[in-house]
């Protein structure tokens, strides 16, 4: 049983990850929102492993998945938002473009 | 047993392919059809992991939010077909050493913990809901009702943020 523990943690280990390199990465606002999904699909394998494998009578753990997976609604809810100005304003939702946010 | 840890390690493997998928292609729509297969996978792994509810929770969720994704990514990129092999890439090296560090750290987290007796049962999958149900609506109610106003929240400011301002308000 501890092997799908395992398998569930290194799941999760790798989409962080690959969530990481691609928000650091990518110059598209669109394209580091999706980086953001993987780190947080990360995590939110990682609870239900931790819920499922090691405390299953602490619904607390499964509470903690639907924070997450609100969490993940908001990131796009906001990051559209931003993305819909950011195309009116300039025409391009391309962070190379972006300078100008800088502090 | 064996075959829950196969299932585990199989769509946890398909997850991560095609999370991997989303940065390989130039093609908007593929990225974002790999993104929600990968979020589908996961949803999957759920299911293999006996959450039944989130697992079926995941996969709703994840394939109406990717299908408004690819909505935008064909709206907001300039090349959404990525037949003009655009590079939109930048600090490459430094984003592989980073996600090579996170994602090692982790995995050596995950390896290196002693993580203690595991359950070999999980509650059946309608006691899990009725008691994830008295959770939402017991002691963990503030939370949830904090979720909730958190996301009208999110709804309002992304509605104003977007929302065309006219030129009279602008100028001002």
């Amino acid at each position: 049983m501890t092997a799908a523990l395992i398998a569930a943690l290194v799941t999760g280990a790798a989409l962080f990850g690959v969530g990481l390199y691609g928000a650091l990465s990518q110059t598209n606002l669109v394209m580091i929102m999706m980086g953001v999904e993987l780190i947080l699909a990360g995590a939110l394998v990682n609870l239900a492993a931790f819920w499922r494998f090691l405390h299953p009578g602490a619904y607390a753990g499964q509470m903690f998945v639907l924070i997450v997976m609100t969490v993940m609604a908001l990131e796009m809810a906001v990051g559209f938002g931003v993305a819909t100005a950011r195309f009116r304003a300039k025409g391009s939702v391309e962070m190379e473009e972006a300078g100008e946010l800088k502090g | 047993m064996h075959a829950q840890t196969f299932f585990i390690a199989f769509f946890g493997l398909a997850a991560v392919w095609f999370g991997v998928a989303v940065f390989r292609t130039s093609s908007m729509v593929r990225s974002a059809l790999a993104l929600l297969f990968s979020q589908t996978a996961i949803g999957a792994m759920f299911l293999a992991m006996q959450t039944e509810f989130l697992g079926v929770l995941q996969i709703m969720m994840m394939a109406t939010e990717m299908s408004i994704m690819a909505i935008f990514m064909v709206m907001y990129m300039m090349d959404p077909g990525g037949l003009g092999a655009m590079e939109m890439t930048h600090q490459k090296r430094f984003s592989i050493a980073a996600g090579a560090i996170g994602g090692g750290a982790a995995l050596a987290v995950a390896v290196l913990t002693p993580w203690g007796p595991v359950v070999a049962q999980a509650p059946a999958a309608a006691q899990q809901t009725r008691a994830l149900g008295l959770e939402l609506l017991g002691r963990s109610m503030l939370v949830f009702e904090t979720a909730g106003v958190t996301i009208l929240t999110a709804m309002i400011a992304a509605t104003a943020v977007a929302v065309r301002r006219r030129e009279g308000k602008a100028a001002r």
